[in-house]
């Protein structure tokens, strides 16, 4: 499988102990990217959310009970399991920054790669967005709307990175060494309590390169071979237990 | 009758009348089906229980399992023209039908099953070489193209239509370029075959479906390969007996069917030995690389117990096998058949299993297992294509002379 | 040379053959990408100029400052404003989707005026010639949500220059502690500086989901800089975030807040306060850790263990609030700031604040009268027929839906004969109105917010429009100007922006400044006369329980809040823990399953109050023992398609207490009887 590195790689952290599970970054989410309401929102098996949050539980009862919430959007994986088998190329990985990309006009529908990844962070359009009256005016208009029958998924916000560069070159500035904060995604902005920081993991100036190395930090499903830029932070070790699959013999990471 | 020159030299056919009602009834089912196809196109894929756990299910589980099932068609070819069997003469042209019928169907339930048909050629437009996937679109359609001209062949030589000469010299030709035809099917149907199964093996996301493999190709690649070819003229010999049954003739002579079965035993030992094999290292060694146990990979409260897989490898995997390899048990007419149904839902059941249990199985470990019913819509569709089958079997039958054996083995 | 049949073949087959060799047909097949993506159905963009401006969010009291992104006129994103004291960039879900509840569908579209049951559209001019002929010959009342805006003042000032002293406010924490604090003789606001914490507890408050200035409050938890506590009957949002969850049985807070006291009491710790010593010996006596544990669920050393890290803080703040925001009573708040006090931290950093009011409307009474007035004691009135009100007027509220004891409520809504609905939304309480005057959505008006309840500073912000209404809506304290007018009453303003200029001027800020997004902060505190703490109302925590199973409203800003419902937008955050199709879930631990005879997913029915309220059995861990947690914000009959007909509405089953020594009705402490439907 080919794998590409890149100078730039775009990562978040989230720090899960911080997460209160209030779900503005879902709503933001949904605001910034066009997404349309739904009626029946609980059945997650219809629902259309690139940024879900998870509820997560230790599994004791009460009163050693505990939870916790996981923000998951697409991890941006290093080495994608769905980019490698669209049959059209409507999904890849290979721009500067490590964002996997979906081209809405190319995908055919199929649904292979949401077969093939295993976060559920992709999601296919069963509907025709449906928009109440006027609602269109409120439509951002750096992200295009999709009809149905296309996949789609979280892609940290990529119009946003877009026009940060435009932004940089036009101040002189080198595109690809953006500072801390210059491109950041809807979710991360706004979280209220800021769960979720967002940089790139490769410049040693920017907070997430830090967190990522902190023996706290984990990621999803690390030992698929996925190699994930969305990294978690959590000092609850039930957490990070979690957060991939052990054999009852093993020592959870960062243990 | 009043289509009697256009009938076969020789044979007997139930009335117009008769054979008019049998195609009305499987035409109103048809119609039905296609009822189903406007309602999926139309309104979408909402109008079927397919879900965001469930991208993939009923409709791929049949291609899957049309597709192996049709092996017949390119494995009976290429034993025939290639090997050089004589004796599957007389059951070719029924192979043929049979896996033109399958591949039609797959490819019309594949445009179904994409959320954009429009788009449905962009497989060729903008082709992913390391899709197994573009691979399958490839070979699918090319070799539905080659079963197409493996048919007209049979077509023209029905009996009124072969009375014009340029169809005669036509038909001639091709059967004289037949063994060219059938050597591209098997390359590329062997292909598909293999890529259908690489399209899961490959998911190195999805524990339950992923498998290591040799170079680019998943153990799952030669797997679907082995079984397609292990179950094809398995489904080819039952649909001849069933094609009797119904008829009330006999078509193809018990010396053909057994040899079909010979065929079909001595492949899937082959295929039960290695995937038994392939299922023992995935469960002790690959499953537990990635953190997971044989156990945690089945539910039963899911639906996706453990039985599954015993059914598949035990009743539906070693049974047949032994009982088609056996030649005392393959001269028993109903171990022959049973063995060969059993041998058919054995595949259906490892194509379903890597269809629907590999989305079912929860992989992020807060996750849950998730449970899958198809609904009216996609079984209509499903059994549309059966329908269809039913009606292309039964007009080539009446018309065509598939069986070259019928006359004599009715002659009394 | 003419045609024939063979020249015209030749002509067509060569004509298609050459076609194939140009780019036209490869290039319209390829265009099958573009067209299949822009069907007539699916919104066009409309591109413009950018740009951001700043407002504030009016949606719950907790006034975060908002950056809107605009294209061209219209705005389309709304997002924290980084430099507001109050949001810091941050926004909560319901603030997220600010922008699309512009278009709501249930949105009042015009002035509507009920015709025996039909509601038929009327000009402004006529609805104004209306209400002032209702005024003018009867008695008037109004119901304001709008906890801290200048336009309950414009209201309430309207109100009693009509000569009616029925001002209320709907029932909230900020209500009951305003009203506490005075009966105690304190003076100002209660605020809770939380950013200079360094040891923080919050009883009951559920600070980082829904309680008071709820964005504020996680971003200064994000800062901490020691310890932060939440004890709840449910593990909220809050409880997975803090540093301990102590589970106490709901409405018991107070409780357990004396029964910390007790142990200061022990140490030492005392108050000046009139009639500390009798309280001294009350609390010493009576709640004792057996009894205190008995009645929250808390354990002696958890307790003890509370006490000596809160004498151990260097500044710690002990929050106190309902469950859910609201409910609760005067002995909660007593006994919480009971425990402020014997800590020390009254007016200190890090503590317990007082904050300063201001009022620019004269004939408005002062916040803290206002808040003696208990709008359930009013409606219980006007339906014993010992009040006669005439005029009802409903602002920025939803009584019918949002109030225990419903069938009382829309009992005294039938017993008022005229019924006027200052609604943005066509909810429960607009369509039982006899006129529907749209209130714009809060991006269409101009609005404020001073020193939203739970603030730990003075902070005052006000926005202007960022688009015009979008429906024929009015701003409703410029209509109630006019009104004034036509009535000959002055308000000493021509229109709400002034009021709002008055006010800004009345803080010491600059008018531009504050629509431009700078908002005034100050950090005056108000000082204190000697208080006093009567031991009746303290007894009221030993009322013994009556029977069932403890119920636990739970309230979420993603499920809507009491005067907006859950947003189109928000539909997809609901858990399928908490929603099934048109099944709400009712949450409950394992041990309360088995001991109320529960199964996952069984039909139940939650008898209270009179009433019955239908739900599924989800069984969670996240609730303690003999608790039922149910989420508020769901059995709506009005709004739209997005809310109608989802799950019960929980304030059917809350039961009423009329408290001693306050006359406050509680309704934090409710109990349910759980039977199998």
């Amino acid at each position: 499988m080919e794998h590409k590195e890149f100078k730039v790689k775009w990562g978040m952290v989230i720090d899960i102990d911080k997460c209160t599970g209030c779900g503005a970054c879902m709503v933001a989410c949904q605001a910034e990217n066009n997404i349309a309401p739904m009626q029946d929102g609980s059945d997650k098996t219809m629902t259309l959310t690139w940024m879900l949050v998870y509820e997560l539980s230790n599994g004791k009862p009460f009163p050693d009970h505990e939870i916790a919430y996981l923000p998951r959007p697409c991890m941006q994986c290093g080495k994608p399991s769905c980019s490698t088998v669209c049959p059209v190329v409507a999904t890849t990985k290979d721009e500067e920054g490590g964002i996997v990309s979906q081209i809405y006009p190319r995908c055919i529908g199929c649904r292979y790669c949401m077969a093939a990844c295993p976060y559920h962070a992709r999601y296919f359009n069963w509907y025709d967005p449906k928009w109440p009256k006027g609602l269109d005016k409120t439509l951002n208009i750096s992200a295009s709307p999709r009809p149905r029958g296309v996949v789609e998924k979280c892609t940290f916000c990529h119009h946003r990175f877009m026009e940060a560069k435009e932004k940089a070159r036009y101040e002189g500035k080198d595109p690809l060494k953006l500072p801390e904060d210059a491109y950041i995604p809807a979710c991360a902005e706004i979280c209220p309590t800021g769960a979720i920081v967002f940089g790139d993991l490769n410049n040693p100036e920017h907070k997430v390169a830090k967190l990522a190395k902190s023996k706290y930090a984990f990621r999803l499903l690390e030992r698929l071979g996925t190699d994930p830029q969305v990294y978690y932070y959590s000092k609850r070790e039930w957490v990070r237990r979690l957060a991939d699959n052990y054999l009852s013999t093993e020592k959870t990471k960062g243990e | 009758m009043i289509d009697k020159e256009w009938l076969p030299e020789g044979v007997q056919r139930c009335s117009f009348g008769k054979f008019m009602i049998w195609l009305a009834i499987w035409g109103a089912i048809l119609l039905w089906g296609v009822y189903g196809m406007y309602l999926v196109l139309s309104k979408g894929l909402v109008t079927t229980n397919l879900n965001n756990y469930f991208g993939f299910g009923l409709w791929i589980t049949f291609d899957l399992a049309v597709i192996a099932l049709g092996a017949g068609a390119f494995f009976s070819g290429f034993l025939k023209y290639i090997v050089g069997i004589k004796e599957l003469e007389n059951i070719i042209n029924l192979a043929v039908i049979v896996g033109f019928i399958c591949y039609v169907g797959a490819m019309l339930v594949l445009v179904l099953d994409i959320g954009q048909p429009l788009r449905a050629w962009f497989g060729y437009w903008h082709p992913n070489v390391h899709s197994m996937l573009t691979e399958v679109i490839f070979c699918i359609t090319c070799y539905c193209t080659v079963l197409l001209i493996e048919y007209i062949p049979i077509i023209l030589e029905n009996r009124k239509l072969s009375q014009n000469l340029f169809i005669r010299k036509l038909a001639h030709n091709f059967h004289i370029f037949m063994p060219l035809f059938a050597g591209v099917g098997t390359f590329l149907s062997c292909f598909h075959q293999g890529s259908l199964g690489g399209m899961y093996g490959v998911l190195f996301g999805r524990p339950f479906a992923y498998r290591e493999g040799f170079f680019i190709w998943p153990w799952t690649f030669f797997l679907f390969v082995v079984s397609a070819i292990a179950s094809g003229p398995a489904f080819t010999m039952l649909i001849a007996t069933l094609m009797e049954k119904i008829s009330g003739r006999k078509l193809v002579s018990y010396d053909v069917k057994m040899l079909m079965g010979k065929i079909a035993g001595s492949l899937l030992c082959f295929y039960i030995f290695f995937k038994i094999l392939d299922t023992w290292y995935w469960a002790t060694v690959t499953l537990p690389k990635m953190g997971l146990t044989f156990d945690q990979v089945f539910n039963n409260n899911a639906g996706f117990g453990k039985w599954l897989l015993w059914t598949e490898i035990g009743l539906c995997g070693v049974i047949p096998a032994i009982l088609l390899i056996v030649p005392k048990f393959r001269r028993i007419p109903v171990l022959l058949y049973t063995a060969a149904i059993l041998d058919c839902i054995g595949i259906v059941i490892n194509r379903y299993v890597f269809t629907v249990q590999t989305c079912a199985a929860p992989v992020l470990p807060f996750d849950k297992w998730h449970s899958y019913t198809p609904n009216w819509v996609e079984w209509i569709t499903s059994i549309e294509i059966i329908a269809f089958g039913v009606i292309v079997l039964s007009l080539s039958y009446r018309y065509l002379p598939l069986f070259p054996q019928e006359r004599q083995l009715n002659k009394s | 040379m003419g045609l024939d049949r063979r020249g015209f073949i030749t002509f067509l087959v060569g004509g298609a053959v050459g076609t194939l060799c140009t780019p036209i047909p490869w290039k319209t097949l390829d265009d099958v990408s573009i067209w299949s993506q822009n069907w007539p159905w699916i919104p066009k963009l409309q591109y413009g100029k950018r740009s951001q401006v700043a407002s504030v969010c009016k949606l719950c009291p907790a006034g975060c400052g908002l950056s809107i992104h605009k294209v061209g006129k219209r705005p389309v994103v709304a997002q924290g404003n980084s430099t507001h004291p109050l949001s810091e960039g941050g926004v909560c879900p319901l603030g997220s989707c600010s922008v699309r509840l512009l278009y709501r569908p249930a949105r009042v579209k015009g002035p509507l005026k009920n015709n025996n049951g039909k509601f038929e559209p009327i000009s402004w001019d006529e609805a104004r010639r209306i209400l002032s002929e209702k005024l003018s010959s009867g008695k008037a009342a109004c119901i304001s949500g709008d906890e801290n805006g200048s336009a309950s003042e414009v209201l309430a000032g309207f109100l009693s220059l009509l000569g009616s002293e029925d001002f209320y406010f709907m029932p909230s924490d900020a209500q009951v502690s305003a009203y506490t604090w005075s009966q105690m003789g304190g003076k100002g606001q209660i605020g809770f500086d939380l950013e200079n914490s360094d040891y923080v507890l919050s009883l009951g408050a559920d600070i980082l989901s829904s309680w008071g200035t709820v964005v504020r409050n996680q971003k200064a938890f994000a800062t901490r800089k020691g310890k932060y506590i939440y004890a709840g009957p449910v593990q909220t949002g809050t409880a997975a975030a803090v540093d301990e969850w102590v589970p106490v049985y709901p409405g018991q807070e107070g409780v357990l807040a004396l029964g910390i006291a007790y142990y200061l009491l022990k140490m030492g710790k005392g108050a000046t306060i009139d009639g500390f010593s009798e309280v001294k010996n009350f609390v010493l006596s009576k709640y004792t850790p057996a009894v205190v544990e008995a009645k929250t669920g808390v354990k002696i050393n958890k307790i003890k263990q509370l006490a000596q890290e809160l004498v151990a803080a260097g500044s710690p703040c002990v929050i106190i609030g309902s469950d859910f925001g609201q409910g609760s009573g005067s002995f909660d708040w007593t006994s919480g700031i009971l425990l402020n006090l014997l800590l020390g931290n009254v007016n200190k950093r890090g503590g317990m604040v007082l904050l300063p009011e201001v009022k620019v409307v004269e004939s408005a009474p002062s916040r803290a009268s206002l808040s003696k007035n208990v709008l359930g004691e009013f409606l219980k009135n006007v339906v014993s027929g010992n009040k006669k009100i005439d005029v009802l007027m409903v602002y920025d509220a939803n009584p019918i839906y949002a109030l225990p004891q419903a069938l009382q409520v829309q009992e005294a809504f039938s017993k008022i004969p005229f019924k006027v609905g200052f609604s943005t939304f066509l909810d429960e309480t607009a369509v039982m109105c006899d006129l529907i005057l749209p209130a714009p959505h809060f991006l269409e008006r101009y609005d404020d917010a001073y020193t939203p309840f739970g603030s730990g500073k003075v902070i005052y912000s006000v926005a202007a429009p960022v688009i015009k209404p979008v429906v024929n809506a009015k701003s409703t304290p410029d209509f109630i100007l006019e009104v004034a007018k036509s009535l000959k009453k002055d308000l000493g303003y021509k229109s709400f922006e002034d009021v709002l200029k008055a006010k800004a001027s009345a803080v010491g800020a600059d008018f531009e400044d504050l629509l431009s997004g700078r908002t005034k902060v100050s950090n005056k505190w108000v000082g204190q006369n000697q208080l006093r703490l009567s031991v009746e109302i303290l007894a009221n925590g030993l009322v013994p329980d009556t029977e069932g199973t403890f119920l636990a409203p739970v309230a979420r800003n993603y499920l809507g809040n009491t005067t907006q419902a859950l947003t189109p937008t928000e539909v997809v955050v609901v858990r399928d823990s908490e929603l099934k199709g048109r099944d709400l879930y009712v949450q409950v631990n394992r041990t309360t399953a088995k001991k109320l005879g529960l199964k996952q997913g069984d039909k139940v029915k939650l008898q209270g109050a009179g009433r019955e309220f239908v739900g599924r059995v989800n069984i969670t861990e996240t609730v303690m023992d003999d608790t039922i947690a149910v989420p508020l914000g769901f059995g709506h009959e009005a709004w739209d398609e997005y809310v109608r007909g989802k799950g019960d509405n929980v304030f059917k089953v809350l039961s009423v207490v009329t408290e001693k020594g306050s006359g406050f009705q509680v309704w934090n402490k409710s109990q349910v009887k759980v039977v199998r439907a």
